[in-house]
């Protein structure tokens, strides 16, 4: 089953064609990473599902509904989205940052509820910034910084999740523990969860689902063990390499051929 | 990365940190602690500043009888008081209040302190058009106020048209406004060399911004228009919480970014060129009111109300230094509130350079 879809989606940026005639199909429940090499495309993708792109021609729907149709705030109950270099406001705390998230469920009547509170308390505690709240997000480490964003569209409690490369800029342990959370989130709440990555390793070793995409197409989709085959990463990336099972996973592991040490 | 939270178990609160929440019957406001007291110090200080504006003059009244006088009791300074200082008082304090907000309120959308009513072009364009309208022999004070809000809202309408290039890039957001600031001034000083001597002099004085024989006819205007913009203005308050982050956050999040940006600066717009038609373009408060207040209150957005009272203060003081520092010479307190704005406006670019276009 999938809630968001989309039909022959064509996306541009002015005259430049980025993305064209694309069907996809989220699948609920499940973590769908999107991988594929520079200006593939793959982040135009994701912000058309999380209507911060108006399709040219097609559409994304959301249980049906054309997302273009819909009111921005009933699509931010069921959509959250981080995007990828999001911009905090000067000198803004932890915790006011992370109750931005709410924003969608508040009015200007009703500013705060007890709802809030809970959804705010726990996904500052689901991210670990528990501890951060009253310091200024402009004093954080670059992967303190990501986690407070995190939680912020953690806060939002919405059941589709879009994140794009939320791992950039981020150094191995702190990627790691980035794609840990979203893992977990989804085993734990099953949320659907759809993740930009440009590292194919990460991808394969974190998605359900993946989809592979080369100028503005849709090369291969499925369960990584089926898609990331040598083949299509020398299809995709133009890499000669070796796919190997993950010694710990078991997931396929993309390991590059050496072409200086044959010569 | 901890598994799970039980907020209730963990008893502690967690709303936005500074924040208190004020909850009558279904509805419930987030209102920032410190911005609170910062407000009601703000509101000590304006007392206490207009109390003392009352006060100084040619002749001294002592606070006693100033209250007295404000309180209705009779006093020999009823005169003093009531016809001449009062009226002044009360434009000087509307005018400042409105400069706050208008300042406030583009700052936030352009999301760059430079970006004030007076720097951006929408003083310039009311002055122009009603130095225009001056020399051109209308000079009722019930057709100007209109003709500054019609030339402030086209030269906003017109720098939003020429900054907007699928979108709206702050940085090219202000330098177009600053050029379009300094082609609306030649116009105006072009009107006032064609125009008739005496009318030229008296729209020379205008511009600089002066309180000086300011009274009810302005503030009945100013007023009224104050009051029935608060429900927008406490729309804005919130509002502006939703636009301080970038467009694409905003956005899923579900705000209306486009309507929301246009409300807000189509409110500033109006209530700056209103207050520059009742007492000139009294340049740099609606730049520097707002930039004090957020720091004084460290809230993540401008501070509305604070904004508001720390014009009218800046207002309320700059006329009485206007009045008394060179007295009886009175200087237009345009001139002292650039005296103290230009050297900020310079650190502030001097800055922007060196921290990289907009904070």
């Amino acid at each position: 089953m999938s809630r968001l879809t989309t039909q022959a989606l064509t996306l541009a940026y002015e005259d430049r064609t980025v993305v064209e005639d694309l069907d996809l199909a989220i699948p609920d429940g499940r973590v769908t990473v999107i991988v594929g090499p520079n200006a593939c495309g793959k982040s135009t993708t994701l912000r058309a599902l999380g209507r911060l792109l108006k399709p040219k021609s097609g559409a994304v729907l959301l249980d049906g509904s054309e997302l273009a149709k819909l009111p921005t705030k009933r699509i931010a109950q069921q959509i959250g989205l981080l995007p990828q270099t999001p911009v905090a406001p000067e000198a803004i705390t932890v915790a006011d940052l992370v109750s931005r998230g709410r924003q969608p469920h508040q009015h200007w009547w009703q500013q705060w509820s007890d709802e809030d509170e809970r959804a705010v308390t726990e996904a500052m505690a689901r991210t670990d910034v528990t501890d951060l709240a009253e310091r200024s997000v402009d004093e954080l480490s670059g992967g303190q910084r990501q986690r407070v964003w995190i939680a912020m569209a953690l806060a939002q409690e919405t059941d589709l999740l879009l994140l794009d490369e939320p791992t950039t800029y981020l150094d191995i342990s702190h990627q790691v523990e980035v794609l840990d959370l979203v893992r977990q989130l989804n085993h734990d709440k099953g949320r659907t969860v759809v993740v930009v990555l440009h590292d194919l390793n990460q991808a394969a070793r974190y998605a359900d689902h993946l989809v592979a995409m080369k100028s503005g197409r849709v090369v291969a989709s499925g369960p990584p063990s089926e898609v990331v085959t040598a083949d299509l990463v020398h299809e995709v990336f133009g890499l000669d390499c070796v796919v190997v099972p993950d010694p710990v996973t078991g997931s396929p592991l993309v390991v590059p051929g050496a072409p200086w040490k044959a010569a | 990365m901890s598994t799970l939270a039980d907020s209730s178990a963990k008893g502690s609160r967690v709303r936005p940190a500074g924040y208190g929440v004020l909850r009558t019957g279904p509805a419930a406001f987030l209102v920032h602690r410190r911005a609170v007291g910062m407000g009601a110090a703000l509101l000590v200080l304006l007392a206490a500043a207009s109390v003392l504006y009352l006060c100084v003059g040619e002749s001294f009244v002592s606070p006693g009888n100033v209250l007295k006088v404000l309180l209705g009791g009779t006093s020999p300074d009823e005169l003093v008081v009531e016809e001449l200082r009062l009226p002044r008082l009360v434009v000087a304090l509307l005018v400042g209040l409105a400069f706050g907000v208008a300042g406030a309120l583009v700052q936030t959308v352009a999301r760059n302190p430079l970006a004030s009513p007076d720097v951006i072009g929408i003083s310039q364009g009311a002055s122009a058009l009603t130095v225009a309208a001056m020399t051109l022999g209308v000079t009722s004070y019930s057709v100007l106020p209109y003709l500054s809000v019609a030339g402030g809202i086209l030269a906003a309408a017109l720098v939003y048209l020429f900054a907007w290039r699928g979108g709206l890039h702050a940085t090219r957001f202000v330098l177009i406004g600053i050029g379009f600031a300094i082609a609306l001034r030649s116009v105006t000083t072009l009107f006032m060399t064609k125009g008739d001597y005496l009318v030229a002099q008296q729209a020379q004085i205008w511009m600089t911004g002066s309180l000086n024989g300011r009274g009810w006819p302005e503030a009945e205007v100013l007023g009224p228009l104050l009051l029935v913009l608060v429900p927008a203005i406490a729309w804005a308050a919130r509002a502006q919480r939703n636009v301080s982050l970038d467009d694409d956050t905003a956005t899923a999040l579900g705000v209306r970014l486009g309507r929301v940006r246009l409300g807000l600066v189509g409110l500033g717009v109006v209530l700056a060129s209103v207050a520059t038609a009742a007492a000139g373009p009294v340049d740099f408060v609606a730049l520097l009111a707002p930039q004090i207040a957020r720091r004084m209150t460290r809230t993540a957005q401008i501070p509305l109300v604070s904004s508001a009272l720390m014009g009218a203060l800046i207002v309320v003081l700059a006329d009485l230094l206007a009045r008394r520092l060179f007295s009886p010479t009175e200087l237009p307190v345009g001139v002292l509130t650039a005296a103290v704005g230009a050297p900020y406006l310079i650190w502030l670019i001097i800055r922007s350079r060196t921290v990289g276009g907009s904070s």
